[in-house]
């Protein structure tokens, strides 16, 4: 640090070493990240056919390219920690068009479920689990959404377990077995106190 | 000296090949097989190709088992068999030791056999007394990390070769004659070529089109890369030599109909496809002194027909009267008597030289040809089944041979380059490489289409020569600029000022009020998705085998690779010939090719497809069928198995028995594994021969 003499944060920060090391590159990762998404990443052309299909790039700098390349250069941590990991909206739409059959979506999946074995995942993630805990619905129904449903001529509520209240504690028992709520819990409480 | 004497003894029983051939059968019952074991005496050769075999198994060990082996008289290994010392040490121990048989362990039979076979034959044995045991490709290359398993699967496959080798029969290759004409299938540049070259070396050559003009895609580009020659101004000199040359017989709009036969004979008929217009000759043959067609066009103009023209990628009109395009060979005018309304016009204005024929029906023709070359080429794949291109949903979307007749002068709008939705000049224009091409999703062809980005960049050239002001967008994965003056080329085009952006395409949306396109796609090198409006998109569509080339090649028996293109025998050392003797491939249909590519696979296809013409036979391996008459029953069950036809019952000593046509068998073995009565002996792979190669390999060496 002191050798920098003072240069102000953001310069330190774009002077930083910026090499690929081998030691960075884990084979292990690829191949777990391809057992769990079932795709083949590692057959990635870099076309870019992914990144301009999706509709989180323009506004975001999330890049399924670049994601697609650290899985077949497997450079865990550096995807792992990328908080842009969690931009993806599963359109699916790269998965429709990519020119070489991956499913980069999948490819995008398995990276979270193994940074979520970190407890690498946002909070707004985990307030979803606990959503899906106590209502059945990730977006649980809403006021807004009632009148505009009832406006259409529709029920209130979806005939979901807005509906049918009995089948909450179901879907609570695959996340209890899983320790899906147990883990947001705690990690919620560690991020927000 | 001694392989003089062996010629001579070649050459005087060459005379009585068929017959030594019909008694092998009988004098090698089943009974007396082991009788004729005992007195084999077999040499063994052990090859260490370098490490390739001995760096995965124990060479020595190999060798010490072999000299156990029954009928085993000598036992040798060397690091290259196949060198000239390697092939000495066989001749040499062939004579020393008086050896009846000789087994090589070492690669496959496909690379070798034949080297080994001339060994032996140097040795003063008949080459047919040779049996490969194959150690390298079905051995040490996949058994590489496996020392033990691979030396004991070596020991079997010499103890097999041993047991085989010991009942090897003498064989005498069978000579044809072979028809001094041969015949080419699709006159695009590729088959022109061809055409021109056997013509030239003095064969009759029947060069056969389905299309009422020769000339094929080469004819429909305005410019050829990387020279910028005009195409039509150096293919038409090729035509015009075509339908002059005196040996060249040249049928337009025809199609093989069948084929019947085997190289040096093979019989072809052709349908001549009702064409409803006679030829100057053809008038002149039927007594109409000065008649036939002379292209004067006069029918065309009374024609009321319109139909769209295929030759102008369906983009200008034609009548139903039509020829393609103004430098057609032969020129003469073509009937589409699916359009046509028979009002007669044309056969009114057609007057004295009484050239249009109405009711034309499709002829057939028999020609005789000793070889045949496929020249069939390509198409443009459906590009439309890629919808995030919208092509044929957008107007302004085209391909790429949709764009080389609007550049080209004799196109459609004269050489006036201009988008299909408005007419109007375009400013902005993007070229999407790959489009169907490199594509696994099984909706696209997985392999490169080999000359798109080449002529792509010929487009962008084009462009900016015509259109000063006007900006080609290059969207490509990879410029594979791989041929002579090709990477020069791509220089000079960038050079120029086409952008090249890396990235593929993801789709095409329409502006519905201009038809502007939008198109969409990640500059990869700069790491951001980017949107262009452009005012045209052009397609380098991929490119997939001639919609008839299946039929085609099933008429020639050849056979085709996963992707369709038609399977050459050997992808590096035999690109023209087929696994069907005496049939050669000619350019694109083998697989994608440029120009120069396609003219140099075409004169190789020709030079191959003449040696059997020029040599007047030839020699035929000798595995094919034999019937032991005594035990044929003439129940004739074989006949219709045979996939070859070259069975059939024939009426001999007052009883009906089978009949091999020798030249026709390819030694495939169904009739004989077939045959309930065991009648059929099959030369090189009869039956006790199989058997003590299964008795080898279970009883392990016991006898």
């Amino acid at each position: 640090m002191a050798r920098i003499k003072g240069y102000p944060e953001a310069l330190e920060a774009k002077l930083r070493d910026r090499y690929v090391y081998g030691e960075d590159t884990n084979g292990k990762f690829t191949e777990t990240v391809e057992k769990i998404s079932m795709s083949i990443p590692h057959m990635c052309y870099q076309c870019g056919t992914c990144t301009a299909s999706c509709p989180s790039a323009p506004r975001s700098s999330y890049r399924i390219r670049k994601f697609v390349r650290r899985v077949a250069l497997g450079l865990e941590t550096e995807a792992l920690t990328d908080p842009d990991l969690w931009l993806c909206t599963t359109c699916y739409s790269c998965t429709d068009r990519c020119p070489r059959d991956i499913a980069p979506t999948d490819v995008i999946m398995a990276m979270r479920n193994l940074a979520f074995k970190r407890d690498i995942i946002p909070v707004n993630f985990l307030k979803t689990v606990q959503a899906i805990y106590t209502t059945g619905h990730g977006v649980p129904n809403n006021d807004v959404n009632r009148a505009a449903r009832v406006k259409l001529g529709m029920d209130a509520d979806p005939p979901t377990t807005h509906t049918y209240k009995e089948f909450i504690p179901g879907i609570q028992k695959i996340l209890d077995y899983y320790k899906l709520k147990a883990n947001a819990d705690r990690i919620v409480k560690e991020r927000e106190g | 000296m001694a392989e003089r004497k062996t010629k001579k003894e070649t050459a005087s029983t060459k005379d009585t090949t068929a017959a030594v051939t019909k008694q092998a059968p009988a004098k090698a019952a089943i009974g007396e097989q082991p009788q004729k074991a005992k007195e084999a005496r077999v040499g063994v050769f052990i090859c260490h190709c370098g490490t390739n075999i001995a760096g995965s198994m124990d060479i020595n060990a190999v060798q010490d088992y072999a000299k156990t082996i029954p009928n085993v008289a000598y036992v040798d290994n060397y690091k290259y068999m196949c060198s000239m010392p390697g092939q000495a040490v066989i001749d040499k121990a062939i004579h020393e030791n008086k050896l009846t048989g000789v087994v090589v362990a070492a690669c496959s039979p496909r690379l070798h056999e034949p080297t080994f076979r001339t060994a032996t034959k140097e040795g003063g044995l008949n080459p047919f007394k040779f049996e490969m045991a194959n150690i390298r490709e079905q051995n040490s290359w996949v058994h590489m990390h496996d020392q033990e398993g691979a030396t004991d699967k070596a020991k079997d496959a010499v103890r097999i070769a041993v047991a085989k080798a010991s009942l090897l029969e003498d064989l005498f290759p069978k000579s044809v004659p072979v028809e001094k004409a041969a015949m080419v299938v699709g006159a695009g540049i590729a088959g022109m070529q061809a055409a021109l070259d056997l013509a030239n070396a003095g064969i009759k050559t029947y060069l056969i089109e389905k299309t009422p003009t020769i000339g094929g895609r080469m004819s429909q580009l305005d410019k050829t890369f990387p020279t910028l020659d005009c195409s039509q101004c150096i293919l038409t000199p090729k035509m015009v030599d075509v339908g002059r040359n005196e040996n060249i017989e040249l049928m337009t709009y025809s199609e093989v109909e069948s084929v019947e036969g085997y190289i040096g004979n093979f019989d072809v008929t052709i349908r001549k496809k009702a064409r409803g217009v006679l030829s100057v000759g053809e008038a002149e043959a039927m007594g109409i002194v000065g008649g036939g067609c002379n292209g004067c066009g006069d029918c065309e103009a009374v024609c009321p027909v319109v139909q769209p023209n295929t030759f102008e990628e369906g983009m200008k009109p034609r009548k139903a009267i039509y020829i393609q395009h103004p430098q057609v060979v032969p020129l003469l005018y073509t009937i589409d008597f699916e359009s046509c309304i028979k009002c007669e016009l044309c056969v009114k204005i057609c007057g004295e030289k009484k050239a249009i024929e109405l009711n034309k029906e499709d002829e057939f023709v028999k020609v005789k040809v000793g070889t045949a070359i496929l020249a069939t080429g390509y198409d443009i794949f459906p590009v439309e089944n890629k919808t995030e291109w919208g092509y044929k949903r957008y107007e302004n979307v085209i391909t790429s041979l949709e764009f080389e007749r609007l550049i080209c002068a004799s196109g459609p709008t004269g050489g006036h380059m201009v988008r299909p939705s408005d007419g109007v000049a375009p400013k902005r224009v993007a070229f999407l490489l790959c489009a169907g091409s490199r594509d696994n999703t099984g909706n696209g062809k997985p392999y490169c289409s080999r000359f798109c980005c080449m002529y792509s960049l010929k487009h962008a050239h084009q462009l900016i020569e015509k259109m000063p002001g006007v900006q080609p967008y290059i969207f490509y994965m990879d410029i594979r600029s791989f041929g002579k003056m090709y990477e020069e080329f791509y220089y000079r085009i960038q050079d120029e000022g086409a952008k090249f952006i890396r990235g593929r395409v993801s789709n095409i949306l329409e502006d519905p009020g201009s038809k502007n396109l939008m198109v969409f796609a990640d500059d990869t090198l700069l790491d951001r998705p980017m949107k262009l409006e452009v005012d045209l998109v052009v397609l380098a569509a991929a490119i997939q085998p001639a919609a008839d080339t299946n039929r085609t090649r099933k008429l020639f028996g050849v056979s085709c690779s996963m992707d369709g293109w038609l399977l050459e025998a050997h992808p590096k050392l035999n690109p023209c010939g087929t696994t069907t003797a005496g049939v050669f491939l000619a350019g694109a249909c083998q697989a994608p090719k440029d120009i120069p590519d396609t003219v140099a696979s075409a004169e190789g296809a020709a030079s191959a497809a003449s040696i059997p013409i020029h040599v007047g036979h030839v020699e035929l391996e000798p595995y094919f069928a034999v019937c032991i008459e005594e035990k044929c029953a003439g129940c004739g069950m074989c006949v219709n198995l045979c996939p070859y036809t070259a069975l059939a019952l024939i009426e001999k000593d007052g009883r009906k028995v089978m009949q091999v046509t020798e030249a026709k068998c390819k030694g495939c073995g169904t009739c004989g594994g077939f045959c309930p009565g065991g009648a059929i002996w099959m030369n090189h792979f009869a039956t006790p021969q199989i058997i003590a190669q299964i008795d080898a390999f279970l009883l392990g060496g016991e006898q």
